[in-house]
């Protein structure tokens, strides 16, 4: 009751599934409850996936299995004509921190880690406050959802940034940079994490509310 | 289902659990699967970790110095600390796990660092990379070890390398250089390690290594030499330098040839000597193996200097060792004074001894114990007169004192001595320097340079010079004069009538009687007188005979004889008249008597005779006067006398003038020859005299 009044959603939020209609999540299309695919782009019509948790649950493992080795396996191997350097993510940027370059090393560690740990959390949390049919801040957490959908994709710049300098820098024995074990995994893990995130089905946000209060309706 | 929406969410989704987990929850499964694959295969392929201990840390990281074998990298160094202790540096080594069975306690471990030798530079690589590891081990599988002592250098003989491992015994002043060259006609074939001591101090061994390849070269006839520095020899073909090479010339190296043929091939550890140079290296192969040799202490009294570390020790003349360490000894208990004694460390080569059976240092101990039984005792000689450098002589003294080998307690045996025969030869050198340096020889030059003047004086004397000159004129003369008719008619007779004359004349003076030949002459004169009276013409001849007579009154020879000599001129001119032909005989007679006087006067008894010689000159003018006839005939005979008489004697008084320039000129040639003679002589009977101013 609380939660309902901090969420400000003083109207009853009526829903398609209450109005016996399902909406086509490609193309938006109503279509009526019990229609098996989309009638205008094929997609398949589900009113509520309810497997959608358990996808989420196993992505999101998988991402954060792959996000362990990212962290401890090196990123780049860079090799210059007097040694060979490999730096892991939280190292390399340790080792930035320190030459100076807070700059540079507050991104890499913003990106690198504190998105990527913040997906996880979202994710996570996402998934629970539907498990347990959580009422309170639906607006807050659709926009936690929208967010991390967002911004997920941009986790891949790390990615980017060692693919582009191991295409760049490859001066045979003067210098040249490779991507390290960990690119992958972290490559693995963006991608998983935003597979989860992607499996999440939002709708099951506001469905808590209208099962209490069609609920409640009911009683 | 679709008609009641409040079922939907609760039947289906039991039965969707399980349907549905078994499809997605495939990929964190799998995931899962793989990870722990992963996991569990980079666990049980992660190799042992290896404990290697060095002396220092030079240059290892951990996390980056490698581990490699044969330059492949094998390891990584996880974790560097130190051994309890502080004592020395550990380096935690992850192997890989494939490796990790050969690393054996066999395995040698080392750092490689840059290096510069005259062999070479080595880890040049490691200057910019940084030190790594370097490990050897052998092929075989072994019992796993956990722990190593690294080197702190290269080792020589990496196991499992393969080669021959030999090993040298390195004689005094073998100055092997470690990791030099082992060269075979200038190509290298193997390596020097490095020189450890023999457990009893007395040489060096040097393992080395020949390289697998050249394995072949090497047999128990195989003799090393030294090749480092190089050789100068200076001969009739010129100066020539040799040395092997410059890397030999800086570290040293050895060199071998196998002189002889059928030679057996050598296992590994087989010890090799290395011998000073190429010609002692080619001698030994044909003087028997050598084998350790036999230390002995002998100690002498008499502290001479001279011996030096290497004199040889002699046995009759043959050597048998030589002198390896010279010490002083001072041990009051032993000797019960406090002088400083020559202790002198033999090594005996038992090899030289010339023993039946096996040869070893215990029965040439065993051998010298029984000789010095009979009497063998060392002493010092004189190795050599020049340097006055000594050598130990073993030497059987007859009398000697009942002595033995005596061992001390540092395991030596002591060698008896006896009295040393050392012939100071400093001495006797010092003498004949020294005598020669007294000898006179200033005084001897300025005695030559004295005579010699003199002697030029002599011989550039003008009348020496002139000398010659009267001899030839001399001999001229004679020659002349022995050459000439007159000389040669002279009779005999006349030169002793003459001496007569001049005994006569002698005693004439002597006894006065020229008064009374005067008287007789005067009547001879009388009687000639009488004779002119007959004879025209010899009246001259009687005055001729009276001026004779007169100048033999005052006995002027030389008047006398130049009258007498114009008398018989006198008389030629008479006798060649025609009167004088008819002088009579019996002129002849008293002549003849005259002559018979004369004789008689110059016998003796001459005053009577001459007493009667003029009474028959008195009676022989009467007899005269009587018989002119014959007076020519005798005038002439007196005058072909006279004249030869005055010839002779002109010719004597000219000889004897000159003769007596010539004898006075030959007696100071003489005299100048007997002097010159007699300094030969003197030079010939003592010789010395020149050397020793005496």
């Amino acid at each position: 009751m609380v939660g309902m009044a901090v969420s400000g959603t003083p109207e009853k939020i009526l829903s398609a599934r209450e109005l016996g209609l399902v909406a086509c999540t490609r193309c938006a299309k109503p279509w009526p409850l019990g229609t098996p695919t989309c009638g205008r782009c094929g997609h398949r019509l589900t009113s509520r996936d309810r497997m959608s948790l358990q996808r989420v649950w196993a992505l999101w493992l998988v991402g954060l299995m792959c996000y362990i080795p990212a962290n401890i396996y090196p990123m780049l191997k860079t090799r210059t004509l007097f040694q060979v350097d490999e730096s892991t993510i939280i190292g390399g940027a340790v080792e930035l921190a320190q030459y100076g370059n807070w700059g540079i090393a507050f991104i890499i560690l913003f990106a690198s880690v504190a998105i990527p740990l913040g997906k996880f959390l979202a994710v996570a949390f996402l998934a629970l406050s539907v498990q347990r049919g959580l009422t309170t801040s639906q607006r807050q957490r659709h926009f936690l959802y929208e967010v991390v959908e967002y911004i997920g994709r941009w986790s891949m710049i790390d990615i980017f940034v060692v693919a582009i300098l191991s295409s760049l820098v490859q001066l045979k024995t003067l210098a040249t940079i490779n991507p390290g074990t960990a690119s992958v995994f972290f490559a693995l893990s963006v991608i998983f994490t935003m597979l989860a995130a992607q499996a999440f089905d939002s709708r099951m946000i506001w469905d808590a509310q209208a099962k209490d209060e069609g609920s409640n309706h009911n009683d | 289902m679709t008609e009641t929406p409040p079922d939907v969410p609760i039947s289906p989704a039991r039965k969707m659990f399980l349907s549905g987990a078994s499809f997605i929850w495939l990929i964190p499964i799998l995931a899962l699967i793989v990870a722990l694959f992963v996991a569990y295969r980079s666990y049980s392929e992660r190799g042992p970790v290896i404990i290697v201990e060095f002396e220092n840390g030079s240059g290892i990281a951990a996390g980056e110095t490698e581990l490699r074998f044969r330059d492949v990298t094998v390891g990584v160094v996880e974790k560097v600390g130190f051994t309890s202790g502080l004592d020395k540096v550990t380096a935690h080594i992850r192997v890989e796990k494939d490796v990790a069975p050969y690393i054996d306690s066999g395995a040698v471990f080392w750092v490689v660092q840059p290096e510069v030798t005259a062999q070479g530079i080595t880890g040049l690589s490691t200057v910019l990379s940084g030190v790594y590891i370097e490990g050897s081990w052998d092929r075989q599988v072994g019992p796993v070890a956990a722990r190593f002592q690294g080197a702190s250098t290269v080792p020589l003989i990496r196991p499992g390398q393969g080669g021959l491992e030999i090993a040298f015994r390195s004689t005094a002043n073998g100055d092997l250089t470690d990791n030099a060259p082992i060269l075979y006609k200038g190509i290298e074939v193997g390596r020097v390690g490095y020189a450890k001591i023999a457990p009893r101090g007395n040489f060096a061994i040097v393992e080395a290594l020949i390289f697998e390849e050249h394995r072949g070269l090497i047999n128990d006839s195989t003799r090393f030499w030294d090749a480092s520095g190089f050789s100068v020899n200076i001969g009739p073909a010129g100066a020539e330098i040799d040395f092997s090479s410059l890397a030999t010339l800086v570290g040293g190296g050895v060199t071998f040839d196998t002189f002889v043929s059928g030679g057996a091939p050598v296992s590994d550890g087989t010890v090799f000597e290395i011998y000073p140079d190429k010609e002692t290296a080619r001698n030994s192969v044909f003087n028997a193996s050598e084998v350790d040799p036999l230390k002995m202490s002998v100690v002498f009294d008499d502290n001479i200097s001279g011996l030096i570390v290497g004199a040889p020790v002699e046995l009759s003349g043959l050597e048998i060792g030589e002198v390896d360490t010279l010490s002083g000894l001072v041990d009051r208990e032993r000797f019960g004074d406090s002088r400083v004694r020559l202790n002198a460390i033999l090594s005996i080569q038992p090899a030289h001894l010339g023993l039946r059976g096996e040869v070893t240092a215990q029965t040439a101990l065993a051998f010298l114990k029984e000789r010095v039984s009979d009497g063998l005792r060392a002493r010092l000689a004189s190795a050599s007169l020049l340097t006055g450098g000594l050598k130990v002589e073993m030497v059987i003294v007859d009398d000697a004192e009942e002595a033995a080998l005596e061992e001390t307690e540092n395991g030596l045996v002591v060698m008896p001595t006896t009295e040393s025969d050392v012939s100071d030869a400093a001495a006797t050198v010092e003498g004949v320097f020294t005598r020669i340096n007294s000898l006179p020889i200033e005084e001897l030059l300025s005695s030559a340079i004295s005579f010699l003047n003199s002697a030029e004086a002599f011989v550039s004397d003008e009348d020496l010079r002139e000398t010659p000159q009267d001899v030839r004129t001399l001999l001229g003369e004679l020659t002349g004069l022995v050459s000439s008719e007159d000389v040669k008619n002279v009779p005999v007779a006349l030169n002793a009538t003459l001496s007569k004359i001049e005994q006569l004349v002698a005693q004439l003076e002597q006894e006065r009687i020229v008064e009374r030949l005067g008287n007789a002459l005067e009547g001879a004169s009388e009687a000639a007188e009488s004779v002119s009276s007959s004879v025209a013409g010899v009246p001259e001849l009687v005055e001729q005979i009276q001026a004779v007579a007169a100048k033999a009154k005052s006995l002027e020879v030389e008047e006398l004889v130049v009258a007498l000599t114009e008398l018989t001129e006198s008389a030629d001119a008479v006798i060649g008249t025609e009167d004088a032909v008819a002088l009579p005989g019996s002129l002849k007679r008293a002549l003849d008597e005259v002559n018979y006087t004369l004789e008689e006067l110059r016998e003796g008894g001459a005053v009577e005779n001459v007493n009667s010689a003029l009474a028959s000159a008195r009676n022989a003018a009467d007899n005269i006067a009587l018989t002119a006839k014959d007076l020519p005939q005798v005038v002439n005979r007196l005058t072909a006398l006279f004249a030869q008489a005055g010839r002779t004697i002109e010719g004597y008084d000219k000889g004897e003038q000159l003769s007596r320039g010539a004898e006075r000129t030959l007696r100071e040639i003489q005299k100048a020859a007997e002097a010159l003679a007699s300094l030969a002589r003197t030079i010939e009977r003592n010789p010395n005299s020149l050397l020793l101013g005496r």
